[in-house]
């Protein structure tokens, strides 16, 4: 039988391809054994921006719906907005309906523990077992609940966000933000994020406020449009988020792309400033997190790649501020989450702090150039291929933690499965393009040859 | 024994909510019909039970996926919806319905473009894409927002005046009280009654879908309207079910008349103003037929179920269909069965003929009907009415819908439910005792076979 590669269940939720894969069948089964998992209660739902959003939304109410629980409509949502809400008013759990960084064509279900966080490994792997099973208890009719509408999860989010900056002392320098959230869930919230922090806002979207999706996430072409607006409206930063709004890129006030793992190590070096403590970034992550925490004499731990790793060792080890180095920035005070919001917020804060530009603050860490690549792997053929890559660099100094991690003095090349779809990611990082660019392809050769 | 409490057929998909009706079943059934209806625009609409709500949103999960357009009507009567169907030139569409049955079952009932149920023939075309699970997903482009349908309820009510004489009926005002059973038609009748200027003395009309008794409109069920319509010095009462397409009728002196007395009560107006063929099923009393004849027309029977009625109605160019159920279709003008309608027939019937209900109902011929139900697993039912096709080969028997036997005066039917698992028998006589003695000895045949002593 032949395995269909668009669809992938795994620890970050159930990922698809709409008319394909992810079928209202399959996410109304999923959302059954997800309400079976969390118990007859409050289950907030909540959407991107994506037509498809409707057919799942309606799947997951009547999956939740017929195992008694009592789906919350949150409406279009960010997603570090929904898992905000749903520990704050202390709901069973959250279903995040949201395709996030992939094409329109998919969707996804993420699932949201009552903690407000995404589902750890071995709860997934419960809530999968449970899927697997196909038994979900259906309860009578005269036990069904009915459906709610709760859309102020945005309102209560960004209040926490305030609170967690120096809003007067940003609202002080009335910075003016350029925003590309790409027609995505963050399109309405950042603007009234950016009005709290008394900011002027000029956007890529003709209507900031239509969300309409546009891309799904921040790529080369769509950086350049937002650069193009930050020189032609003298912006001091331009943000660009994803659609579910958990990422952000920044563009300097040059107009010039800062690169994924800039963010984090933003975000880190003002919160470091303003209480030193350990860092917690996952294992693809940028060596600039190392530089900024040796500066302020601060440790840094590495973890698995995914957000419930990186928030987990964040937990073990005590660490406040941490993330991961695709723009998703985590301040566990804030969000236990990456959260575009918070991550504009301490951003905007360390140039009001500093009085330095978002470039000059960029220019204090040392420049490193990282490549990525993606190679597409049938999931039968991943560990083969891992084992090869390890047989490669033997000798050198490997790290299994989460695929092959292989670690020089002044380099670090990376290959492991995606969580998320079929392929094994390969990440390298070293002082030029070049040099990085020949790790990479010491790998692509072997397992691609005549690529 | 434990029956597996989901029956799937020519009246669409029905079941008890739970482990055996459940949103899976749901979602799969509206992408065959999404398919069926070839991603054309489908009109919806749920009746007040709790359940209702999660199938609705099953419904409207399934339907987008297969690149349809839902029009959702909300919580509507499934006339209404009917109506809608051809007033838009919709493609299909599904009432989310449990209708007469009790508030632990619901359904889903399948509309074509023509705004009928579907036929067999339909039917059999929506099982097959079921059964065989092929459903047309739409890619992700193709998907489309749900929509709503501002004025079909001013549409639907110049739809119903114009079905009416209705000045006769505002010269009167009369008083009316109805029974909602806490359904989907409250607002709506009582837009309807005030557009004839009666007065409407609602009961149960919030639409709460926890029903304040038994949801079909059968005398039974009518006690507490009978009395409240006698207090209010009412010329009418009547009680509809939950998605408003039966209707029982209750005398101004608190007599609740059966629900058998519906379809006859309404042919006398329909067939003075427009003479035609009238069809009804096995099961219905022989009032009808005794009116029919009286305006110089024919009834044609058919098997039990508003579909095959509507369709052999529709196939007959009759122009009125209905069931002693208390479900009345007048056609060809509207093609589902519709308790509002039937309600202002009746009342434009006693306007122009200055007569009450209860002399109305005195009327028609007096005739005895007996209605038993024997619970009945599925893998029995049909053997018992084998036996009894056999045991009664010598009288002639129809064998259509389970097993008819008519006389000249008298008649018995036994037949499967098409909607539980029951074994029904029903005869009717010109006296008590005869139409009990046909049902009686029904019953103990059946009794027999079911426990496996029988004697044939």
């Amino acid at each position: 039988m032949q395995q269909p590669l668009s669809l992938k269940i795994g620890p970050s939720g159930v990922r698809g391809v709409i008319g394909e894969s992810l079928t209202p069948q399959l996410v109304t089964s999923f959302a059954a054994a997800f309400g079976t998992y969390c118990g007859a209660g409050p289950i907030l739902v909540g959407t991107d921006t994506r037509p498809s959003g409707e057919m799942v939304k309606q799947a997951a109410i009547a999956g939740l719906l017929s195992v008694g629980c009592t789906p919350v409509d949150a409406g279009i949502v960010p997603l570090p907005a929904l898992m905000f809400h749903v520990r704050e008013v202390g709901a069973f759990g959250g279903i995040s309906v949201s395709g996030s960084h992939g094409s329109p064509a998919w969707n996804a279900l993420r699932f949201i523990s009552s903690e407000g966080l995404a589902l750890r490994a071995n709860q997934a792997a419960e809530l999968t077992d449970l899927y697997h099973q196909g038994f979900y208890p259906r309860v009578r009719a005269p036990d069904m609940s009915d459906v709610r509408t709760d859309t102020t999860s945005s309102t209560r989010h960004l209040t926490a966000v305030a609170r967690a900056v120096d809003v007067e002392r940003v609202r002080a320098r009335r910075f003016t933000v350029a925003t590309d959230a790409g027609g995505g869930a963050a399109s309405v919230p950042t603007l009234r994020l950016l009005e709290a922090l008394g900011c002027n806002v000029v956007s890529v979207d003709a209507d900031a406020e239509a969300a309409v999706p546009a891309r799904p996430e921040p790529d080369e072409a769509s950086l350049a449009e937002l650069g193009d607006l930050v020189r032609r409206s003298g912006a001091d930063v331009g943000f660009a988020q994803d659609a579910d709004a958990d990422r952000v890129l920044v563009v300097d006030e040059q107009g010039v792309p800062l690169g994924p793992d800039a963010t984090v190590v933003l975000v880190v070096q003002r919160w470091l400033e303003r209480k030193a403590g350990p860092v917690v970034v996952n294992a693809s992550t940028s060596r600039m997190v190392d530089d900024v925490a040796a500066r302020l004499t601060c440790p840094v731990h590495r973890s698995r790649v995914g957000e419930a790793h990186v928030i987990e060792a964040m937990k073990e080890h005590g660490a406040e501020v941490g993330g991961e180095g695709d723009g998703g920035a985590i301040v566990l005070p804030v969000n236990p989450c990456r959260d575009s919001f918070a991550a504009i917020a301490v951003i905007l804060e360390s140039m009001a702090a500093s009085g330095r530009s978002v470039g000059a603050l960029r220019a204090q860490v040392p420049r490193y150039s990282m490549v990525r690549e993606r190679l597409l792997c049938s999931a039968r053929d991943i560990a083969p291929s891992l084992r090869l890559i390890k047989s490669l660099f033997s000798g050198e100094q490997i790290d299994l933690t989460d695929g092959v991690k292989v670690t020089w003095p002044d380099r670090w090349l990376l290959a492991r499965p995606s969580a998320t779809e079929p392929v094994i990611r390969l990440a390298a990082e070293a002082p030029t393009e070049a040099e990085a660019r020949s790790l990479v392809n010491s790998v692509l050769e072997v397992l691609s040859p005549g690529a | 024994m434990a029956l597996r409490e989901l029956k799937i057929g020519a009246s669409g998909v029905r079941g008890v909510v739970g482990d055996a009706l459940t949103p899976e079943l749901i979602v799969n059934f509206a992408c065959a019909f999404g398919t069926w209806c070839d991603g054309g625009p489908v009109v919806i609409a749920r009746d007040t039970r709790r359940s209702s709500t999660a199938f609705r949103a099953a419904v409207v999960s399934g339907l987008l996926s297969t690149g349809c357009r839902v029009i959702d009507l909300g919580v509507s009567p499934s006339p209404l919806l009917s109506f809608a169907i051809r007033d838009l030139g919709a493609s299909g569409g599904i009432a989310i319905t449990g209708s007469h049955n009790d508030a632990s079952w619901n359904a889903l009932k399948f509309f074509g473009p023509d705004g009928a149920l579907l036929n067999a023939a339909k039917s059999e075309e929506l099982l097959d894409i079921y059964h065989g699970a092929a459903f047309d997903l739409a890619t992700w482009d193709r998907l489309k927002p749900v929509e709503t349908a501002s004025d079909i309820e001013e549409r639907y009510l110049g739809y119903l005046a114009s079905a009416l004489d209705a000045d006769p009926i505002r010269e009167r005002g009369f008083r009316v009280a109805v029974d909602f059973t806490n359904g989907a038609c409250g607002a709506l009748a009582s837009r309807f009654l005030e557009s004839l200027r009666c007065t409407l003395l609602p009961v149960n009309a919030e639409p709460t879908g926890d029903f304040a008794h038994p949801p079909a409109p059968t005398a039974a069920n009518m006690r507490q309207i009978a009395s409240l319509a006698r207090c209010f010095g009412a010329d009418l009462g009547a009680a509809l079910n939950v998605d408003g397409d039966r209707i029982g009728f209750v005398t101004g002196e608190g007599t609740a008349l059966s629900e058998e007395y519906s379809l006859p009560l309404v042919a006398a107006p329909r067939l003075r103003r427009r003479p035609g063929p009238v069809v009804t099923s096995y099961s219905t009393s022989g009032m009808v037929e005794a009116l029919a004849r009286s305006h110089g027309q024919r009834v044609t029977r058919g098997p039990v179920g508003e579909s095959q009625i509507v369709d052999l109605g529709l196939a007959e160019g009759a122009v009125l269909a209905g069931e002693g159920s208390g479900g009345v279709a007048v056609l060809p003008l509207g093609v589902a069965y519709d308790g509002l309608l039937a309600l202002g027939l009746v009342l434009e019937e006693m306007a122009t003929c200055g007569r009450s209900l209860a002399e109305l109902a005195g009327g028609l011929p007096r005739l005895f009907m007996r209605k038993r139900e024997l619970p009945c697993p599925p893998n029995v039912v049909y053997r018992v009415l084998e036996r009894f096709r056999r045991h009664h080969a010598g009288d002639a028997p129809d064998c259509t819908d389970g097993v008819r036997l008519s006389w000249d005066d008298a008649w018995l039917h036994v037949r499967a439910s098409g909607t539980e698992p029951l074994l029904r028998i029903i005869a009717e006589a010109p006296t008590q005792e005869r139409a009990e003695a046909l049902v009686d000895e029904a019953a103990v045949f059946a009794r027999r076979v079911t426990f496996g002593h029988e004697g044939s």
